[in-house]
């Protein structure tokens, strides 16, 4: 009898345990999902940015399920360090989440998302673009994003310019060393010609850069693939030469309106990709709940970080509740349920293929014009003209 | 020969500025034979105070540099406090006291400041100078280097032909025969480090009017004044500035000639070289003498 009791007891607790944080039942249940994010250290502007989206995924999700589900984000600063974030992971799944949300750079992705993946615990990302993340036959890893798609708006761009001599100077980073190749690839193939230069993060000086692109390469277009700190770098060092281009094009970090309040004299003219126009007006029903639900929580304008965060968070809640009612709160289930997405969100189209990523991902292209930044490309987004030929000292 | 007369220009002047971030550290260690490695987040702060003065009031960076010696000198002083403080192993403990010190600068500064980055706003300093119609730079890397060479010049001067200066020297050469000559090298090495925060101070106003200031970047900053101080010979002045020079001028030239990526390397071969060849640096004394 008292065997009988113990086991009643043990099981009537472990009831509860499983009903109230990880379980597969379709009651009211807590759901814990679990975020390494950079906070501090190299990456600690993006990581921040990318949080802000996660939180305010999370808050929607709480909203939208109010009275029958709850969502609790547990985050861990990760530092900017790969070995940290590996740490991260495995704390976070000893304390039950169910999936994760986060993650930024490719190199710190990597081995984080592999730790998941050794968990079975399923794992979404905006913040790595390296080919290969997708290609390990991880069932559990997803990304709203792709390297294709900013690729694709980068040389769409360059195609539309017409141009015949491109230089690309880019971050011996993973992410941007892989876009950097892509790009010369694919416009070598178009018959351009591509001169490349690659640059170490702890650059101070960024004229010998360009005055060898200046002197010796005299291209038409310069391509920059890094980071904010790095483009500001750059074109100062171009603003001084003044190399005789007809554009200078960035990658991602570039067309936001930070680096259009606090750095206007280097971003007039200067195109990088972007989801949405800024200023922004959120008008949509959709963009009007993200947008609301950002401001709630935090102070400013929202960034494509926020967005993407945001979005990669609500389409895993949403998965998870979806696995949930079917009882299947586990890695197939709730990648199965992830693999069924297809929706038109605030970052454009999201459904994933077989690998995990986002087919229908592109980018689009602003470019900064008096303190604003129109998108200029596809001819399907524009919502203005681009300036061409126009640099910032030109 | 125009990317090269550039590269070596670019390299000289930033060895100036590299010159005036190291200089503070080599200063401490000759002194005191502590390697402050929160020396490079103290060049930091004062980047940071530069931009809240500028921000706020929207006055020119370089007068924020009496508030901004204020707090740096402070920090400076208090390090020095702590690192005093330890008894034993002293040369081993405080490098991991100053460690620990620079991590809660670099976040302390990430939570006032956020991770964002930033510049000076005043457009003077990023305006073009031309020299001889092809060598270019802008205004602030001019007054950067003017500054650094300057600030070593003048503290060459102040060691030598300065009371103070001279006890620095002494306590730094035999710590136990100044006290019998009637020093005290607490007090001596009290100048030191406030000197030191001083040129950590001149060094972070100028890093903010030639570049981008953002919380991690304190860190490679004492790992450079690191490898200058060592190349130099502990404590040379003249050292530093040789030494600095040299980095910056073969960083220019591996970038133009090399890759840009390669400059850490090449630079960081130069440093093994030398110390190869001159184990005490480039104007190190020799053991024994």
């Amino acid at each position: 009898m008292k065997f009988l009791n113990l086991s009643g007891f043990i099981g009537c607790a472990l009831g509860v345990a499983l009903g109230v944080g990880f379980s597969g039942t379709a009651h009211s249940a807590n759901f814990i999902i679990g975020e390494h994010t950079p906070l501090s250290g190299k990456l600690a502007r993006v990581g921040t940015g990318s949080h802000r989206g996660v939180v305010t995924g999370i808050k929607v999700l709480n909203d939208m399920y109010k009275g029958k589900h709850t969502f609790e984000l547990k985050t861990i600063d990760d530092e900017s360090s790969p070995a940290k974030a590996v740490s991260a992971v495995e704390k976070l799944v000893s304390e039950n989440v169910v999936a994760f949300s986060g993650g930024y750079a490719s190199g710190i992705i990597g081995p984080a998302s592999e730790a998941a993946n050794k968990a079975h615990i399923p794992y979404i990302t905006f913040g790595g673009v390296a080919t290969a993340l997708s290609q390990r036959g991880h069932e559990g890893f997803f990304r709203i994003n792709s390297a294709a798609g900013y690729g694709k708006a980068i040389i769409g761009l360059v195609e539309e310019m017409g141009v015949k001599n491109v230089s690309i100077v880019y971050s011996n980073k993973e992410a941007t060393l892989k876009m950097a190749q892509h790009v010369e690839k694919k416009l070598t193939k178009d018959g351009l010609k591509i001169s490349m230069h690659e640059y170490d993060s702890h650059v101070q000086d960024y004229k010998s850069i360009v005055n060898k692109i200046k002197l010796r390469d005299r291209p038409e277009v310069i391509v920059m693939v890094g980071y904010e700190s790095e483009y500001v770098g750059i074109l100062r060092a171009a603003k001084l030469l003044k190399p005789n281009v007809k554009a200078m094009v960035g990658v991602w970090s570039l067309a936001t309106g930070k680096m259009a309040k606090e750095f206007p004299d280097l971003m007039e003219n200067v195109y990088g990709t972007a989801m949405l126009p800024f200023p922004v007006t959120f008008t949509s029903p959709k963009q009007k709940v993200f947008y609301d639900a950002y401001k709630s929580n935090f102070e400013g304008e929202p960034s494509y970080l926020e967005q993407f965060g945001y979005v990669q968070t609500r389409l895993l809640g949403e998965a998870i509740i979806r696995a949930n009612d079917k009882s299947q709160l586990n890695l197939k289930g709730i990648s199965d349920e992830l693999r069924k997405t297809d929706e038109e969100t605030i970052s454009g189209r999201v459904r994933f293929d077989e690998h995990g990523d986002n087919p229908e991902f592109v980018q689009r292209v602003g470019q900064h014009q008096k303190g604003k930044i129109p998108l200029v490309w596809p001819a399907t987004a524009k919502t203005g003209e681009k300036v061409f030929p126009g640099t910032p000292w030109n | 020969m125009e990317l090269t007369a550039q590269a070596i220009f670019t390299g000289v002047l930033m060895g100036g500025f590299y010159g005036l971030v190291a200089v503070g550290l080599s200063l401490v260690f000759g002194t005191m034979k502590v390697i402050n490695l929160a020396h490079g987040e103290l060049v930091l702060l004062a980047a940071y105070i530069a931009y809240a003065v500028e921000s706020q009031t929207g006055i020119n960076p370089l007068l924020a540099m009496p508030i901004a010696m204020v707090i740096v000198v402070g920090v400076s002083l208090l390090t020095f406090y702590l690192t005093n403080g330890i008894a034993k192993d002293k040369e081993l403990n405080s490098l991991i006291l100053t460690f620990g010190l620079g991590i809660v600068l670099t976040n302390g500064l990430l939570m006032v400041f956020s991770a964002d980055i930033y510049s000076t706003q005043t457009a003077w300093f990023m305006e073009g100078v031309v020299v001889a119609d092809t060598l270019f730079s802008m205004r602030g890397e001019i007054v950067a280097f003017v500054v650094g060479v300057c600030a070593l010049g003048a503290l060459y001067w102040w060691l030598n032909h300065t009371w103070h200066g001279r006890a620095i020297r002494s306590v730094s050469s035999n710590r136990e025969a100044a006290k019998l000559m009637g020093m005290n090298p607490t007090k001596a090495e009290l100048w030191s480090w406030g000197v030191a925060g001083v040129l950590a101070t001149l060094a972070g106003v100028m890093l903010y009017v030639i570049s981008v200031i953002h919380p991690p970047i304190g860190h490679g900053l004492t790992i450079k004044a690191f490898i200058i101080t060592v190349l130099a010979g502990m404590g040379s002045i003249p050292g530093v500035l040789v030494g600095a020079l040299m980095i910056g001028v073969i960083e220019g030239l591996t970038t133009t000639f090399f890759q840009s990526s390669l400059a850490g390397l090449s630079s960081m071969a130069l440093f093994l070289l030398v110390l190869l060849i001159m184990p005490s640096g480039l104007f190190g004394k020799k053991a024994g003498h």
